[in-house]
């Protein structure tokens, strides 16, 4: 297991958010550090693309609170990469190349007014052949298959090199084969680039040997309503739920 | 036909809009708010009526109202975010209502002029207003090299957009903005009742041509340009409105593409 003296990159403290008034997380407590590559699992409904979109500001906490790190561990602004769940449904006409989609995920490093350089050219380069889609770049991204959609989604990621990795569910539709390369690629990113990774999956038996935190969101006892959340907080903090 | 000056103001005039239309409308496209253009074109058609109701000048009351509206559209957008059509039509309706009631209101030659807002006309084209489609043709062009990158990632995915550290919100009452100013200026030449058509068109008909973004862009310059162009000398031989005459030539290319490819 990873020390604790890393970099924390998330901290969710006692976080509690409703729909309206329809509660659907409380009691959330967890962090993320940097050299972390943490799953978050639960049935459908526990409200774990909720509980991103807490953490990205997309949403706002009822309750508590979601500190994200300003600055990465070489004390430079912390680039965030997301994948939103279901990418394979997007913006279908939308026209552009898959060359063209990812390297747009150069642009939040510093280059939004300014040209690529060859050094991100190397990267969009390297990502895409990550993920087996180099021979595909001149493609209309409406035209490719699911699963394809879903590989350069992570590519346009891997290509911006964020210090942390939020990914919702992004493995859907991807062969088995392809997955654990993926998986193999995030552990490789957290082990030896200390980068911080937060994914929603469903398989976590496949992955059990790649991650080294585990949050689990459970249906909160007694409760009325779909509460799902983490055991308790101050139960959190002594025994990390790490399973290595 | 050129020895005319309202001709050649007329032809100056198409060659703008050829070159501001693709890159709005792509983006209108994207976004899905090709409505939101004809709303806009609807109260522009209020703003214009007001303008000749207190006597100032139509056109800068008219952007004036238009950008108001185009800010309220924004946050309507996202307070009824599933719902938006709905204050769209009320919008839309409204802003005809407006329009026909000043005119009401308004008793002198008004009247005359409203059916040319309607429909548009090229006869009418001013100076003033060639120089300020000019000036916003330039500020259009430079506003999109700069901030392609930020509008490409905005369009694509607004929350990884967000994600990303873009100010989304500003950037999005930034492009209503630019987009009512657009409308106002466009409205008078080719008529409020088609102005979102000759906008949208063209990007329209160039993304089932083009792979690329970029590609997108170039080749909706080169399809507004036949159709602004044939439009206007079929409405000049044949004494048919210009905006409806140019927007039935981008709807047969749009239909020979569609039979072709
Ligand atoms: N915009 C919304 N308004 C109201 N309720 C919502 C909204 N989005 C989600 N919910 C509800 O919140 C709960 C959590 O949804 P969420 O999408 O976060 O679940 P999830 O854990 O990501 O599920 P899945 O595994 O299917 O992706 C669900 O019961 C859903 O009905
Ligand atoms: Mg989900």
């Amino acid at each position: 297991m990873k020390a604790g003296n890393r970099m924390q990159y998330i901290k969710v403290d006692d976080l509690a958010f409703h729909y309206e008034d329809e509660p659907v997380l409380e009691n959330i407590c967890f962090e993320v550090n940097a050299g972390d590559f943490a799953i978050l699992t639960g049935e459908n409904g526990a409200a774990k693309s909720t509980l991103l979109r807490n953490i990205l500001g997309l949403l706002k906490p009822t309750k508590g609170s979601v500190t994200l790190s300003k600055k990465n561990t070489e004390g430079d602004k912390l680039v965030v990469g997301y994948i939103p769940q279901q990418v394979a449904s997007f913006n279908a006409g939308f026209p552009s190349t898959v060359l063209e989609l990812v390297s747009s995920g150069r642009y939040p490093r510093g280059k939004w007014f300014k040209k690529l350089d060859k050094e991100d050219k190397e990267h969009v380069k390297k990502s895409l052949e990550s993920v087996g889609m180099w021979a595909m770049r001149h493609k209309k991204i409406g035209e490719l298959s699911g699963g394809q959609k879903q590989r350069i989604s992570i590519a346009r990621v891997f290509a911006m090199d964020p210090d942390l990795f939020i990914l919702d569910e992004p493995t859907t539709g991807m062969d088995v084969d392809s997955r654990e390369e993926f998986y193999k690629l995030l552990q490789h990113a957290s082990e030896y680039h200390d980068k911080g990774i937060l994914m929603v999956t469903h398989d976590h038996e496949e992955i059990r040997h790649y991650a080294n935190k585990h949050i689990e969101l459970i249906r909160k006892e007694g409760s009325p309503w779909r509460c799902f959340s983490m055991d308790s907080c101050k139960e959190r903090s002594k025994h990390p739920s790490s399973f290595h | 036909m050129f020895l005319y000056g309202f001709m050649q103001r007329a032809f100056q005039a198409s060659i703008l809009i050829s070159l501001i239309a693709p890159m709005l409308g792509l983006f209108l496209i994207l976004r899905r708010q090709s409505l939101m253009a004809d709303t806009l074109s609807h109260v522009s058609l209020a703003g214009v009526s007001l303008g000749l109701l207190l006597g100032y000048d139509p056109t800068w009351v008219n952007i004036l109202v238009v950008v108001i509206v185009a800010g309220i559209l924004e946050y309507l957008r996202k307070v009824y975010r599933t719902y938006s059509e709905i204050s769209i039509a009320i919008l839309m309706s409204g802003g005809m209502a407006t329009a026909l009631v000043l005119m009401g209101l308004n008793d002198s030659g008004a009247t005359v002029s409203i059916q040319q807002f309607l429909f548009g006309s090229i006869v009418t084209i001013s100076v003033q207003q060639v120089w300020m489609l000019l000036i916003l043709t330039v500020v259009i062009i430079v506003l999109y090299s700069i901030f392609r990158k930020p509008m490409y990632t905005l369009t694509f995915d607004e929350e990884t957009a967000y994600t990303a550290g873009l100010p989304i919100q500003f950037m999005s009452v930034m492009f209503n903005i630019l987009t009512g100013v657009t409308i106002a200026l466009i409205m008078p030449i080719v008529g409020a009742l088609l102005v979102s058509a000759i906008l949208i068109l063209p990007a329209a008909i160039s993304i089932r041509l083009s792979k690329s973004f970029n590609g997108v862009i170039f080749i909706g310059i080169g399809v507004a340009l036949i159709g602004m162009i044939m439009g206007l000398m079929g409405s000049y031989y044949l004494g048919t409105p210009p905006g409806a005459t140019i927007t039935l030539i981008y709807i047969a290319i749009f239909s020979l593409i569609a039979v072709f490819k």
